[in-house]
């Protein structure tokens, strides 16, 4: 009766009883699949529309950048493999950078109250004039509803929007998955090359990575 | 664990973090060389030198003191860490990075990959890893080329890069030279450390059965990993050794076979390309065992599937 992958052909020769078990549990596995929002935020597709507060108490809609490409930029201070790239100004140069070319850049913060890297609007305002930070907003996300919405799992990870509203890149933000600072000048920056991509009207070489940093601090 | 046992454990080489003060530094120092002081007359079991980041202890020891003849001298690094706090495998899962060494050897000396012991999930809701806690050694054998002209006598040592994590992670780095049996208590310490090492040898995931038949299919959101050879069973898990590949928080699903089982795996959304090879841990029963399948083509969900009593769904 078990034939192994591949081949049935007793399938035609299945009582009418085993079909009905059968396409039950094919829709089964397809409901499954549909309610699973484990790509939520898969490359290639739409990128959810969210909206969200930002530090400033201003409400944002990632339909408001509708024309614009955006980049969401997951972030915990406290977390070694997010320092990095700030306390060597790595984050703050690319912020700077791809903010004065025109694209949306939101930092994002899903730490859960009571968690590791929860912070309040003041205290975030206070950390990005502090290190220089040049984002076109932080979204204060401490239900880790948006979190959830794109399936961040580490801090950084980032996420590029394209003009059209279509997700072009998810993952990490460069190719040297350590603490490390003295690693990044040496590092490729998938951010940087994508956004350097698609600006250009080129297809993007790396589109997903397998993002590095520690786990996002949801609510248990 | 051995080494938080002994009354008279004094040595605790703080590795200070960088924004410790001066002063700090030179107390906590000061007080080290008190205690150790104090310490000196009471019996003393000898420790490894180790080094500490807050939360994890780290010390590389060797299970014999000179390789035996033919073989390799096993060397490990014993991480010893806090309650929660854990360490990374070879596969981290979705955070955090395995500790990496580098060698320095006498002339004519190589090592070996770091043998990892079976690891645990770790983490909840949609971030999982894989690592461990407590205290674990990852065992690397050192093997001496012929016509070495290096002396086993000489000192191994390996610079060590960890981050260990609960809440928050703490990179840890680690200068370590390896330690042997050293003072009074030589043959009771050898045996201790030698327990560690058949401790961690038991923690090895074993090879699969020569009987056990492996397959591995991919289709459009998942892997799915086929065991034949056995009986059914639906208590496994698989730990892929290759990361970013499968969605590490997604539901392992079991379907039971009459001669064994298929694990669904589903497929990470930053996995780009494809696979030609599913390898990684299958623990069985609590048991792990290597197994490495070659992927072929796609599984199409219309394909049968059968349901019955006494097997629950299996594929027909």
């Amino acid at each position: 009766m078990c034939q192994g992958v591949g081949a049935d052909k007793d399938a035609n020769r299945e009582e009418p009883m085993k079909r009905w078990t059968i396409a039950l549990v094919v829709t089964v596995f397809a409901a499954a699949v549909a309610l699973s929002n484990a790509w939520a935020a898969r490359v290639g597709d739409r990128a959810p529309d969210f909206t969200a507060t930002d530090s400033n108490g201003k409400v944002h809609k990632l339909s408001d950048y509708a024309g614009k490409f955006v980049v969401l930029e997951w972030h915990n201070r406290g977390c070694p493999y997010t320092a990095k790239h700030y306390t060597s100004g790595n984050m703050e140069r690319l912020q700077k950078e791809w903010t004065a070319r025109g694209v949306i850049w939101l930092t994002v913060i899903s730490s859960a109250p009571g968690k590791q890297g929860y912070v309040t609007a003041a205290d975030e305002n206070s950390y990005v004039k502090e290190m220089n930070a040049a984002p076109t907003a932080v979204l204060m996300d401490p239900t880790g509803a948006l979190g959830h919405l794109y399936d961040a799992k580490t801090t950084p990870q980032m996420f590029i929007i394209d003009p059209r509203g279509m997700l072009i890149y998810n993952g990490a933000i460069d190719d040297r998955p350590t603490t490390d600072a003295g690693d990044i000048s040496g590092a490729k920056n998938y951010v940087a090359a994508a956004l350097d991509a698609a600006l250009a009207g080129k297809p993007i070489a790396v589109a997903t990575t397998r993002p590095y940093g520690c786990s996002v601090k949801y609510a248990e | 664990m051995l080494y938080m046992d002994s009354p008279n454990r004094t040595e605790r080489h703080v590795v200070a973090p960088r924004k410790l003060h001066r002063w700090r530094v030179s107390f906590v120092l000061g007080m080290c060389a008190a205690v150790l002081l104090l310490g000196a007359e009471a019996k003393a079991q000898a420790t490894p030198p180790s080094e500490s980041v807050s939360h994890a202890k780290v010390s590389l020891i060797a299970e014999n003191a000179s390789a035996p003849p033919g073989k390799p001298l096993w060397v490990g690094l014993l991480f010893q860490l806090d309650p929660g706090w854990h360490i990374y495998w070879q596969n981290a899962g979705d955070s955090g990075e395995p500790p990496k060494v580098q060698w320095e050897l006498p002339e004519g000396f190589r090592a070996g990959g770091i043998r990892w012991p079976v690891p645990i999930r770790l983490g909840s809701g949609s971030v999982i890893d894989y690592g461990y806690e407590g205290h674990v050694l990852l065992m690397v054998p050192i093997e001496r080329s012929p016509g070495a002209r290096g002396d086993s006598a000489s000192p191994i040592a390996a610079d060590v890069k960890y981050v260990v994590c609960r809440e928050i992670c703490i990179p840890g780095k680690a200068h370590l030279t390896v330690s042997s049996p050293t003072g009074t208590d030589t043959a009771s310490q050898a045996s201790e450390w030698q327990k560690l090492f058949q401790e961690a040898r038991a923690q090895l995931p074993k090879p699969a059965p020569a009987n056990w038949k492996v397959s591995a299919q991919s289709g459009k959101n998942d892997f799915y990993l086929t065991v034949a050879g056995m009986r059914p069973s639906r208590n496994v898990s698989f730990f892929p050794l290759r990361p970013g590949l499968i969605e590490n928080s997604a539901e392992q699903k079991v379907a039971a076979r009459h001669d064994g089982f298929l694990l669904s795996l589903r497929k990470s959304e930053n996995f780009a390309g494809p696979v030609s090879e599913l390898a990684g841990i299958l623990v069985l029963d609590g048991r792990g065992y290597t197994v490495n399948a070659r992927v072929v083509a796609t599984y199409d969900l219309t394909d049968t599937v059968v349901c019955t009593e006494d097997f629950g769904c299996v594929r027909g």
